[in-house]
């Protein structure tokens, strides 16, 4: 269905992996990250704050996280944008690319939950669409950290890679509370 | 030559400082004008739905869940854009500052206010809240027919169809 060549090897399931060495590969994964920003049809303005998170002025290289230009190099990857139907042949095979431990940051509304793309033709409608379709395809994602924003600050992303690799609690709870009559 | 230009940003980097942000370790730029996660008050909030129409990517929803009327509000996909709570009639949504909402589980991204709901006299379908119903009376001072207080869309409806028909045809009586 997909377009997923690689060579017609089979990825491998390495959910014991994902279970028993992951954290192991965090603390090491502590000293720094190498990201891959990954565009999957964004309007643009989450890949401005991505660049804006690189600059100087935000400058994450303090904390050892390096833009690098292939996902075979890289430990995580940005994704902005609602993942168009165009995009996910190229998206898959992106992600697949990626060694293991495989992190991914779904970045604003749009890599979320599709933002106001959440339901068109065109688009599938942010990672937890797209998980689906890595999952049919055999590859496997490690962990996934949602950061929700139109277009994400940079600060929220700087914080969305502290929570990712567990250097902070994220501050989000579930809350579903009666309507009290007043 | 190179070196003199050099020697001249060594100058300018000593009189502009260090323009680098340290966020983590120091509070974000957040100005007055900032808008981030909304706010439903539990206490306020009607049920009207008000604010899931406006909503341009339906962030906010509103439905029935079994008896209960639930209004969700999914973080996820709110754009910020604080329409919801220009256009709320009960000044129920306040827009915050939090933006550092980054979380590993997605159910995590879910605000819910649960209604209680009024059931159809005739057809027993829950169809609006107990609140949205007593604010409907308090604004128009009880002057409203029992029956468009008690009786869903639909069978107000074919009410409405058959007392006509009644009168057309002449007989009278539901
Ligand atoms: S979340 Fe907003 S800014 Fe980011 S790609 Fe989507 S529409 Fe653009
Ligand atoms: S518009 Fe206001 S009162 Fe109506 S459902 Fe939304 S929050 Fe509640
Ligand atoms: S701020 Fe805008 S996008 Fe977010 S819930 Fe309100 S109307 Fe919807």
């Amino acid at each position: 269905m997909l377009a997923v060549s690689d060579g017609g090897k089979p990825d491998l399931t390495m959910s014991e992996f994902a279970l028993n060495k992951l954290e192991e590969v965090f603390t090491k994964l502590k000293r720094s990250v190498w990201v891959f920003h990954l565009n999957t049809g964004s309007c643009n303005g989450c890949d401005i704050e991505v660049l804006d998170v690189l600059t100087p002025y935000f400058d994450v290289e303090r904390f050892g996280i390096k833009l690098v230009g292939s996902p075979r190099h890289a430990d995580l990857i940005l994704l902005t944008g609602p993942v168009t139907i165009k995009t996910i042949g190229k998206v898959v095979r992106a992600v697949k690319a990626m060694p293991r431990p495989r992190l991914v940051l779904a970045l604003g509304s749009c890599g979320v939950g599709g933002g106001i793309w959440f339901n068109t033709y065109a688009t599938l409608g942010g990672y937890p669409q797209l998980e689906k379709i890595l999952k049919d395809a055999g590859v496997e994602v490690d962990r996934v950290v949602y950061v929700p924003g139109c277009p994400v600050r940079p600060e929220a992303i700087i914080y969305g890679v502290a929570v990712l690799l567990g250097l902070l609690q994220p501050k989000s709870k579930h809350r579903r509370v009666s309507a009290v009559e007043g | 030559m190179r070196m003199v230009k050099f020697l001249k940003m060594l100058s300018i980097s000593v009189r502009e400082g260090t323009a680098t942000r340290k966020y983590p370790f120091e509070s974000p730029l957040v100005t007055p004008e900032f808008r981030g996660k909304i706010e439903v008050d539990p206490v306020k909030c009607v049920g009207c739905g008000a604010c899931t129409r406006i909503c341009p990517p339906k962030a906010l929803t509103i439905g029935n869940e079994g008896d209960e009327i639930v209004l969700k509000y999914f973080e996820g996909r709110c754009i910020f854009c604080g329409m919801c709570a220009y256009v709320c009639p009960q000044k129920a949504i306040t827009v915050s500052k939090e933006f550092e909402l980054a979380t590993w589980e997605l159910g995590d991204l879910y605000d819910e206010v649960v209604h209680t709901t009024v059931k159809c006299r005739i057809c027993g379908k829950p169809f609006t809240t107990v609140k949205f119903v007593k604010e409907v009376e308090k604004r128009i001072d009880n002057k409203v027919p029992e029956d468009l207080l008690t009786v869903c869309p639909e069978c107000r409806k074919k009410l409405t169809a058959r007392k006509i028909g009644s009168k057309v045809v002449g007989v009278s009586g539901e």
